[in-house]
């Protein structure tokens, strides 16, 4: 939204509050029509799969799972969202479905977020919601979302207000996360961080570590110890070594 | 003479005239009886060519004449030179072949004057070779093709010749006048060109020469130790360079000395080097210095000689140093049960006896081995090692700080003369240029020089300035302009105490009834002490208003911190016998001054009282209650302190003195050192990665090390995990990022 200009911006805002759609819906629309404002809301209206799906059902659905006194969807609204769709919280595709929301905070929705997420992911009912799940937790396999879902999955998970991401939620993440991939290094990784290092862990940490798991194999035989990886990494390396988990080929 | 008509002379005429001429000459040179050539003779020879030349053709004979000059002497060669040398053999043919020689230079010069004006027109004007060249050319093709001829066939001169040049080398006595005569002829022979010496005899010479040596080396080598070796090594090349003088050509010194050089030298120098009982190592083991010396003269002439001589230099001596460092370190774990001041001193030792390694070697450098690079980076190598060993747990920054301390204090363990100060002081900054971490170096030394300020300690202040100098040159500006603030804030503060005790004296109202001295100290320059919140008693609570109300007339602005654990006091205590004046710190003297209220104090009255933490107060009672002046008394009477015990004052306390220095250990300040420098290099590893990013942009992980490291090193060598971490904290702290597609590549962000 950024890149609009202030005159734009305030026609999305319009839009948005008016029809009650989302801002990717709304920017379509305006684009559509040129920026004029009536002529947006005919090509809104006038695609009623879009608009209809999404305002009225999407709205109820939030209304349902939202705190009664603030306007934002809380851990009580989320754990009914995920009895209604039946998964476990703990279940990774609530990950999935957090990221195609864009939420910010574990646990939390906004009003923008849960209803924008849902227009994306194209469905306005849970019942909708609950056929498209399997298909939501094939996006894992896909390597670019992998990619994608894994660094968002840092900001997501992390306290607010902190830089990093507290240990135990970090490895409980991870282990959800290579659950999907079959890293066969992640109890060591897992341990290892528990014995030698203890702390929170940084998002460069975090995101390099998806490129260790993607480039380097299990035997390290292509590791480089001059390159420039987190020296988390370096010493984790060295712990595989020192305890003989992995030779490292000279 | 009539000039105008002239009688036409006809060749053969002209010729005869001439040959009588020649024959002359001849037999003048076979040494015949026969006058010699009056200028008439002369005269008349040269005019008779100078009419056959210039007459009108068809009677002009230059051309006839010309090759009769020739002629001339191609007969003379084949009937008197080539039979006579033909019947000699050995050195009778090369004497004969040095006398032709001469003769037929005689011959050349007389003749080539008769026809001298065939020189002047006929030849010049049709570029034809001068007379003189002719009849070098002669002797050329006819006598020295021949002898050559018979050289190839090694039938005679020039295998003679070798052989007597190899009799040379064996010491016996040869003809040098003759051998240098015919070479004569070989250089002489080529007129300007040096091709007849190069091919006909040098060639020969040098494989000879070749051959010579090499038979000798093989015996030489596996029968001689390595000194003699190089002795008669260095004999041969000596020799050889007088034979070059005495009858080769200049130009053959070169070449020869390289043949030389290549057969004793280059094909046996690592052998001769790794001479189990004489080589190299034997030689730096048993400091065979001249050895050395003719080592490197000799090493040096070959190509590469020098780098293995100065990898095997710079083995010993790292040897012989790292040798130093266990030899302490064993010493050190032997006192650990004694005193460890002796300890102390063991370390001492050891960095005198590393300074002398160092001299010893330095010596070798520059006398030995004539300064060369080479040997000076070894020497550095070679005391970058084990300087930076350390020793029983105190980093050789640490040693050299306290070696430093110990010279510089007053009573130190050293008794030295003022020279003796200055010369030590010298070696032990140079020796502080092998320290990697001179960050250390500073910070330690900052300690100690502040507590030789703070507590008088300092014997002398010139050489605490001169070591600053030494220091500043070496290490530059910055890493002394702390130090050189702590010395001048003492001259600051002396200046100070007159100002504030002459304050005193106009404002008796204010006088605390103490004498009291403070020296204000500035915060960036010391060492950073801790300031506790010590409840002082009453009387020094009255000084320290004074002496701020005092402050304040004098700045404005600046605040005032109290380091009271770095006062001293001197007290009188009244002892039943007599009064002694106790010297102790502030620290001790509060407590002490608790005393003058209530006879005794419980351990935690204590604690409450002065408001201290339970390590300081348990320092302070054991140095008041259990160290060898026992001014309080403790129930029970032993030898620690805890927290039940109760003290008394001990009037019964007595001592032959009238005043007692009551010293307090100081706290061991390693840990805290260490911690510091490392906090100080994580700033400045920060600060360099950013001035680095902030001019490059973007840049490799590598590279950036690398430049981070040379930034650095001056100081410290940062460790590539240190720098590492750096570059991880100033990406999540947003001053730098990693390249989206390269996660090698690090980009600043402004």
């Amino acid at each position: 939204m950024h890149k609009l200009g202030r005159g734009s911006r305030d026609k999305v805002q319009q839009f948005m509050t008016i029809t009650g759609a989302s801002e990717k819906v709304a920017l379509q629309a305006l684009k559509a029509s040129d920026w004029h404002l009536e002529g947006a809301f005919d090509f809104f209206y006038s695609q009623p799969q879009i608009s209809l799906m999404n305002s009225r059902h999407l709205e109820d659905l939030y209304n349902r799972y939202k705190e009664p006194d603030v306007d934002m969807i809380m851990v009580e609204g989320v754990s009914q969202f995920c009895t209604d769709l039946q998964v476990d919280p703990q279940d990774i595709v609530m990950l999935v479905i957090s990221w195609h929301m864009k939420a910010a905070t574990m646990c939390e929705f906004t009003r923008q977020e849960f209803i924008g997420g849902l227009q994306s992911i194209g469905v306005d009912s849970i019942e909708k919601l609950r056929e498209k799940l399997p298909s939501l937790r094939a996006e894992i396999k896909d390597d670019h979302k992998f990619r994608e879902i894994y660094n968002f999955a840092f900001a997501w998970a992390r306290e607010k207000g902190q830089k990093s991401l507290a240990l135990e939620t970090a490895l409980g993440m991870w282990q959800l996360l290579f659950a999907e991939r079959h890293w066969p290094l992640i109890d060591h990784w897992c341990q290892f961080l528990q014995v030698r290092h203890n702390k929170a862990i940084s998002r460069d940490t975090w995101s390099q570590l998806l490129e260790f798991v993607k480039t380097i194999d299990p035997q390290l035989s292509n590791y480089d110890e001059e390159g420039a990886w987190p020296y988390l990494i370096d010493e984790f390396v060295e712990y595989l070594t020192e305890n003989g988990f992995v030779q490292l080929r000279k | 003479m009539a000039t105008h008509e002239r009688k036409t002379i006809d060749l053969e005429q002209g010729w005869e005239f001439m040959q009588k001429g020649i024959t002359k000459l001849k037999n003048i040179l076979e040494g015949k009886p026969e006058p010699q050539f009056s200028s008439e003779d002369y005269m008349m020879l040269y005019t008779t060519i100078y009419n056959m030349c210039t007459q009108k053709p068809p009677h002009d004979y230059s051309q006839q004449l010309y090759e009769k000059y020739r002629e001339s002497f191609e007969e003379y060669i084949t009937s008197m030179v080539l039979p006579s040398l033909r019947e000699k053999h050995d050195e009778f043919m090369l004497r004969e072949l040095v006398k032709r020689w001469s003769n037929h230079k005689v011959m050349v010069r007389w003749l080539s004057r008769f026809f001298h004006y065939l020189d002047r027109y006929f030849i010049s004007r049709r570029s034809l070779p001068q007379l003189s060249e002719v009849g070098l050319s002669c002797f050329r093709d006819l006598v020295y093709q021949e002898i050559k001829g018979k050289v190839k066939s090694a039938v005679i001169s020039l295998t003679y010749f070798l052989e007597q040049i190899d009799q040379e080398r064996e010491g016996e006595q040869i003809d040098r006048a003759l051998l240098k005569n015919v070479l004569d002829i070989f250089v002489e022979i080529g007129l300007t060109s040096m091709d007849y010496y190069e091919n006909d005899f040098e060639d020969f010479l040098l494989k000879d020469t070749a051959d010579y040596y090499s038979i000798k080396a093989q015996t030489w080598i596996l029968e001689d130790s390595c000194p003699d070796y190089m002795l008669k090594a260095e004999e041969c090349l000596k020799r050889e360079k007088e034979r070059v003088a005495h009858y080769l050509h200049s130009s053959s010194e070169q070449k020869l000395l390289e043949k030389v050089q290549h057969e004793l030298l280059t094909q046996y120098a690592s052998q001769l080097l790794e001479k189990e009982h004489s080589g190299c190592h034997a030689l730096l083991r048993d400091d065979k210095v001249d050895d050395l010396s003719r080592m490197y003269r000799l090493f040096s002439r070959i190509t590469r000689g020098l780098e293995p001589v100065s990898q095997i230099f710079k083995q010993h001596v790292t040897n012989e140093g790292t040798a130093l460092v266990k030899q302490a370190e064993d010493a050190a774990s032997n006192k650990k049960p004694e005193k460890k001041e002796i300890v102390g001193l063991q370390e001492q030792v050891f960095v005198r006896k590393i300074i002398e390694l160092h001299d010893k070697y330095v010596a070798y450098v520059t006398d030995c081995f004539q300064g060369h690079t080479l040997f000076h980076k070894a020497l550095k190598e070679a005391f970058e090692v084990f300087c930076n060993k350390g020793v029983s747990g105190s980093s050789s920054a640490e040693l050299l700080a306290t070696f430093c301390d110990n010279i510089l204090k007053k009573g130190g363990s050293e008794k030295l003369s003022d020279e003796a100060i200055e010369d030590t002081l010298e070696k032990v900054v140079r020796l502080l240029a092998y320290i990697s971490d001179k960050d250390l170096f500073a910070e330690f030394y900052r300690k100690k020089l502040a507590r030789r300020l703070l507590f008088d300690k300092s014997a002398n202040d010139e050489h605490e300035r001169s070591i600053l100098t030494k220091l500043k040159q070496q290490c530059g500006g910055q890493f002394t302009s702390k130090m050189e603030g702590m010395v001048t804030d003492l001259t600051v503060a002396r200046d100070h105490q007159a100002k504030f005790e002459e304050f005193i004296s106009t404002h008796s109202e204010l006088n605390p009834g103490i004498a009291l001295a403070v020296t204000v100290l500035t915060t960036g320059f010391w060492p950073s002490y801790k300031s506790f919140d010590i409840n002082l008693p009453a009387e020094m609570v009255k000084c320290v208003e004074v002496f701020k109300e005092f402050y304040q007339t004098r700045t404005k602005h600046r605040k005032l911190t109290w380091i009271y654990s770095l006062g001293t006091c001197n007290i009188n205590a009244k002892f039943e016998a007599k009064t002694i004046e106790l010297i102790v710190t502030t620290y001790q003297a509060a407590l002490l001054l608790l005393f003058n209220g209530v006879d005794r104090l419980s351990y935690s009255e204590i604690v409450t009282q002065l408001n201290l933490s339970d390590d300081d107060v348990v320092r302070l009672l054991h140095s008041l209650s259990c160290a060898k002046y026992k001014i309080l008394s403790k129930e029970p009477n032993n030898r620690s302190i805890s927290p039940n015990d109760v003290f008394e004052f001990n009037s019964k306390f007595t001592d032959k003195l009238r005043r007692l220095k009551i010293p307090l250990p100081p706290v061991d300040e390693k840990k805290k050192v260490v911690e510091d420098v490392d906090k100080d290099r994580r700033y400045a590893i920060d600060a360099s990665i950013v001035r680095i990013m902030k001019s490059r942009k973007v840049l490799g992980h590598q590279q950036l090390v690398m430049e981070c490291v040379e930034q650095l090193g001056r100081m410290f060598k940062p460790d590539f995990k240190a720098i590492k971490k750096r570059i991880e904290d100033l990406i999540t702290r947003d001053y730098l990022e990693r390249d989206k597609d390269n996660p090698n590549v690090y980009r600043y962000l402004a």
